[in-house]
């Protein structure tokens, strides 16, 4: 990919929470004609729909084969579409449908794409979730069985992370707070109603130790889409197109006692080289983002992954957060629609979220959240057991 | 945390069927780790050509793709790296269990191993404290190797 290539000129999104009487389908129609209106495209103009995966589909209304078998394009009335296709890499799917936009961008069969999220996870029980989200973070056959569950994951990391680094639970709590003191300022967020203390996240009910409940991600409903296009195209249609600048990977491991960096504590220097890449193709440092949105879904993943952009000492972002550095009006923006603990956790879609978010930063879109100026930013994301991670550099223009 | 009363079985009229814990399935190149461990062995498997040990193991080497491969005997012995204690939210058949201790074993042979530590008091758990192997026998087909202080 060359640098700014490719640009984002549209989004769209629901309100994130229980909206059970809300479908799948009814979500990613409402977010694709939102994304199309907020572009100021055409709908014939779409030449590609890419669909995310729906977590835990119901067999008997199948969201995914409908999207697999192009329901999308023909509800939407995308008459001009030539290619539909779903992908998935469960929390890094935002990385992968935007790869997957890229190549089909870069193939030259089409200069606009839409991609879509919806998920409704309020149409299964609590136990089902529990289930589904046993499985999805542990292995089967060597970690389900001991009672392993996505939460006890992060928990292990978050222990391991503070016995190595001195971050105290008080440090990890203020990220919780920093989350939803964002999330406060999101029309569409889930917990936007009540700001939360350090002292809430802790006398929450202790979940997996030394995780409390305020630490522990929410599963929501909830959908979000945008248009993705030609650099060429985008100056012509948009005014303020929002440029992919750098973008880097890696993979690390299914199961996490075979993570590449064995010692997690030190997770940071797996991603670290990762995010360099990603500053590096863009031709921009860490000191230039204007905001920096860390995918984390939970309070320690965030800590450890501003560990790795080279702007902090590793170890010590625990207590930047606590300084109130990263909440609304500080010097350092981190996340700023609150992400999986606040916005809401939508399977594949946090961090599709994310990255609509950032691009109504970028776009000057972000209402009471806005980031005065906000030129440049990096996003990450990952999935599955702390499996991968993407770093992306964005911004309203392409550096010189 | 309050004392358990009564089994969430009882309390939410649960069938045996969703109260059964979820076993492992072995897989062909796995087998030989559960047929051992049914004996009360901890083993692993080496690869014969390059000597790399893959836990999980897989079909060939994860080093070097070769099959030819044998089991050794570890040695039993673990530290453990990190814990976690689940006292909520875990999937029905572990709830009578809670509060219960999922961590992470490091193992002098080279893996890490996920699984819990049991006759062991919360408050005593220790990163980098010495463990040995026990067996669990869960069923006719299945004993889980868990871990306790040394």
């Amino acid at each position: 990919m060359e640098r700014g290539e490719f640009a984002i000129i549209g989004t769209g999104e629901v309100p994130c929470g229980h909206f059970p009487e809300r479908s799948e389908f009814e979500i990613a129609y409402t977010v694709a004609r939102e994304a199309i209106r907020d572009a100021g495209i055409d709908v014939k103009e779409i030449g590609a729909v890419v669909c995310a995966q729906h977590i835990m589909s119901n067999p008997a209304n199948d969201y995914n084969t409908e999207a697999v078998f192009g329901r999308l394009p023909e509800a939407i009335g995308a008459r001009g579409c030539k290619i539909t296709c779903m992908t998935s890499s469960g929390g890094a799917s935002s990385f992968s449908l935007r790869k997957t936009a890229e190549g089909i961008l870069h193939s030259g069969e089409t200069d606009t794409v839409l991609v879509v999220h919806a998920q409704r996870f309020s149409q299964f029980t609590p136990n089902e979730q529990a289930k589904y989200f046993s499985v999805a973070g542990s292995d089967v056959e060597w970690e389900v069985p001991y009672g392993m569950t996505y939460n006890s994951l992060a928990a292990m990391v978050t222990q391991a992370y503070m016995t190595h680094t001195g971050t105290t639970i008080e440090q990890i709590a203020a990220v919780c707070v920093a989350n939803r003191r964002w999330a406060m300022l999101q029309p569409n967020a889930m917990f936007n109603k009540k700001e939360i203390t350090v002292d809430d996240v802790l006398s929450s009910r202790m979940v997996s130790y030394p995780l409390t409940s305020l630490m522990c991600n929410v599963l929501a409903d909830g959908g979000s889409a945008f248009i993705m296009t030609t650099a060429e195209k985008a100056r012509k249609v948009c005014s303020k197109p929002v440029y992919i600048l750098g973008e880097a990977s890696d993979y690390s491991h299914r199961t996490i006692t075979r993570a590449k960096k064995k010692d997690l504590e030190k997770l940071w220097e797996f991603l670290a080289p990762v995010a360099k890449t990603a500053f590096e193709r863009a031709g921009l440092g860490p000191e230039d983002m204007d905001i920096y949105q860390i995918y984390g879904s939970y309070p320690c993943i965030q800590l450890i992954v501003m560990d790795a952009l080279g702007m902090w000492e590793p170890g010590s972002t625990g207590a930047l957060v606590a300084s109130g550095a990263t909440s609304p009006g500080g010097k350092y923006p981190v996340t700023t629609n609150g992400e999986a603990l606040s916005f809401g956790h939508t399977g594949t879609g946090v961090g599709i979220a994310l990255l609509v978010e950032s691009v109504r930063q970028l776009q000057g879109k972000a209402g009471k959240a806005q980031v005065e100026g906000a030129r440049f930013l990096i996003e990450n994301t990952g999935g599955g057991a702390f499996m991968d991670c993407h770093f992306t550099v964005l911004g309203n223009e392409i550096p010189g | 945390m309050s004392e358990k009363k009564v089994s969430i079985k009882d309390l939410l009229g649960l069938s045996d069927e969703e109260m059964r814990k979820p076993l492992p399935n072995p897989t062909p190149w796995s087998r030989p780790f559960w047929e051992a461990a049914k004996q009360h062995r901890l083993v692993l498997r080496r690869c014969s050509a390059c000597g790399n040990i893959d836990h999980p193991p897989y079909p060939y080497c994860t080093a070097c793709l070769a099959d030819e491969h044998e089991w050794i005997e570890a040695q039993g012995k673990g530290t453990l790296y990190a814990y976690a204690v689940n006292y909520y939210g875990v999937p029905f058949p572990f709830w009578d269990d809670m509060p219960y201790v999922v961590a992470m074993i490091d193992l002098p042979e080279g893996p890490r191993m996920i699984s819990n530590i049991v006759e062991c008091d919360i408050e005593k758990l220790r990163n980098g404290m010495e463990l040995e192997v026990v067996f669990d026998d869960v069923s006719d087909e299945i004993s889980l190797p868990k871990w306790k202080p040394v």
